[in-house]
């Protein structure tokens, strides 16, 4: 009798049924679209970041298609934090899906304030830390980019909360490897890359940029290479667990991701064109491995085989 | 925050694109019996190509839905502008496009008073559907017509049938006077205003006529609903990408509190 594989994640403190997460900002805070795709399916949700108040974004047009992906500049649109866990984590808890809460603030004590009121309450299994969203002018765009200031940052949450704790990654940066040592020294569980690519695009019949905020963040499959390339740098320097994130539409994306050195990943903008991506890319993982002969999804991470290494 | 949910995703079978000039045609979907009802002004979201490019879904209009025995039958207006829109048109017979909805909220037709239907260009798919509604009904309504040239009047033929079914008044306008009323579609609307018409007026097209409608509205005192149209991400209100700013200063999601608006929220 075949045995069924095993999909099962362990982030150290985080166990996951499947490596599969929606990313932050592309399935609302999960409970809306519960209709839509079987949030008993997905290994967790990540949800909207969220803020202290709600934040009603930036002006139109917030959105624009490009090849193979799309530019936002939401701007950290959110119901806040309170509304949140009034409103939305009761029905959650009613879901295998683990929920992990993404926050971010615009100061070192808006981030403490929010990791700390996370942090008693049940049904939050985890908290990711936005640093890196391109979008917002001030505030967390500065975190993200200077491993000292992300380092005392972290060290600062840390401090006020016990949920593991993913940092998020900007691939706007010359290299990784310094913020994700610097997020791992200061007490981070896990570290989850990339967040959108800073992008632009323009209008040649009106001469305007796309979006009204000039810039914006890039998603979808244009950026995997990029993601792939962050989650090898990141993984091959700390030795807490990997999420990868970035343009993930198939079971082979997953894969790519965890060879690279992910534990898990996230699926983000692909859920626009189908909610039931990750449902796919399931049974897509099971048919890969019963077809390879492989016992547990996890036996994959980082099994890259460089060009130089021996057989 | 949480509507109650009446959309799906659904594999349509394409029945056919029935062309009505070299821009515009009816795309025809075959979904199953099991499609919900679809209310006047939602719309649905259509995968237009296979792969990864054109990346995202196009929102559209329902503009017809017939009910068979085993089977429901949508009509597409499409107007193409773009890769995303040419695919469907050249859509072939037997092929199949994931459709997502329908989605929003439509118009809310008021029973009790006179109904003024105006149409800019391909904006007259939702109110296709509404004028059917209506005629359905057996509901009167006074339907304007307005496009750049005769070519920018599709399904014309059938909005005419439906306004004389409804025993109400067609007036069709063209910029360049090759069909109709030479000018734009609110001049004769605001010549029958001034002589004493009244109604509620149900709008979909360009953003400019929409804004003229919702200013002659408050003019002559009359309600109005108006059909927007923005970017969109997903369309189901996940991305929070097609925003539209309303007098009370907040943002208010075209596709999920939309499309339909009442002209009296909108910031113009």
């Amino acid at each position: 009798m075949v045995k069924k594989p095993n999909l099962s994640v362990d982030l150290g403190r985080l166990k996951l049924d499947n490596p599969l997460l929606t990313a932050s900002g592309t399935f609302g805070y999960g409970l809306e679209f519960a209709h839509l795709a079987r949030l008993n399916r997905l290994g967790g949700i990540v949800t909207k970041g969220l803020s202290t108040l709600p934040i009603a974004g930036n002006p139109p047009p917030r959105i624009s298609e490009t090849r193979g992906g799309m530019l936002n500049s939401i701007g950290l649109q959110n119901i806040g934090v309170e509304t949140f866990l009034a409103d939305v984590l009761p029905g959650l808890k009613n879901f295998s899906a683990k929920v992990i809460v993404n926050l971010f603030g615009y100061t070192p004590e808006e981030y403490c304030a929010l990791a700390s009121r996370l942090d008693e309450v049940s049904g939050v299994d985890a908290v990711e830390v936005n640093v890196s969203c391109p979008n917002v002018k001030r505030g967390g765009l500065q975190f993200g980019q200077d491993p000292e200031m992300l380092y005392q940052l972290i060290r600062q949450i840390r401090q006020t909360t016990s949920k593991p704790m993913i940092v998020k990654l900007s691939p706007n940066v010359t290299s990784p490897v310094p913020l994700a040592q610097a997020a791992e020294s200061a007490g981070a569980d896990m570290i989850s890359a990339i967040n959108t690519v800073l992008g632009m695009s323009i209008d040649t019949e009106t001469f305007r940029p796309r979006l009204a905020t000039t810039m914006g963040g890039l998603s979808g499959p244009a950026i995997r290479p990029i993601a792939v390339r962050v989650v090898y740098q990141v993984a091959q320097a700390v030795s807490i667990p990997v999420i990868g994130i970035g343009g993930i539409e198939t079971a082979q994306d997953v894969l790519e991701f965890l060879l690279a050195g992910a534990s898990a990943v996230q699926v983000g903008t692909a859920l626009f064109r189908n909610p039931r991506t990750p449902e796919t890319i399931l049974l897509d993982l099971e048919s890969y491995l019963a077809r390879k002969n492989i016992a547990h999804l996890s036996d994959l991470v980082g099994q890259l085989k460089l060009w130089e290494d021996k057989e | 925050m949480h509507q109650k949910p009446s959309f799906a995703d659904w594999t349509a079978i394409v029945e056919g694109t029935v062309a009505h000039s070299e821009h515009y045609g009816t795309l025809r979907l075959r979904v199953t019996s099991d499609f919900p009802e679809v209310q006047p002004g939602q719309f649905v979201m259509i995968e237009t190509g296979r792969g990864l490019d054109p990346y995202l879904r196009r929102a559209f209009s329902v503009a017809t839905l017939s009910r068979e025995e085993n089977s429901v039958l949508l009509g597409i207006l499409i107007k193409a502008v773009g890769r995303g829109t040419r695919n469907l048109m050249d859509a072939h017979p037997g092929e199949r496009v994931r459709i997502m909805g329908p989605l929003g909220h439509g118009f809310n037709n008021s029973p009790a008073e006179p109904e003024i239907l105006v149409a800019g260009g391909v904006g007259v798919a939702p109110l296709l559907m509404l004028a059917t509604t209506l005629a359905d009904q057996g509901k009167p309504f006074d339907f304007y017509y307005g496009g750049r040239s005769r070519n920018d009047l599709p399904r014309l033929t059938d909005v005419r049938a439906l306004t004389e079914e409804a025993g109400g008044r067609l007036v069709v306008t063209t910029e360049d006077g090759t069909e109709g009323i030479q000018g734009l579609v609110t001049a004769p609307l605001l010549a029958n205003l001034e002589k004493g018409d009244k109604g509620r007026i149900y709008t979909c097209g360009p953003n400019g006529l929409m804004k003229a409608l919702a200013t002659l509205a408050e003019q002559f005192g009359l309600s109005g609903e108006a059909a927007l149209e923005t970017d969109m991400g997903c369309g189901f209100g996940a991305c929070l990408g097609c925003v539209v700013q309303q007098v009370d200063g907040t943002y208010a999601l075209c596709c999920k509190n939309g499309p339909v608006f009442r002209f009296e929220e909108i910031q113009w």
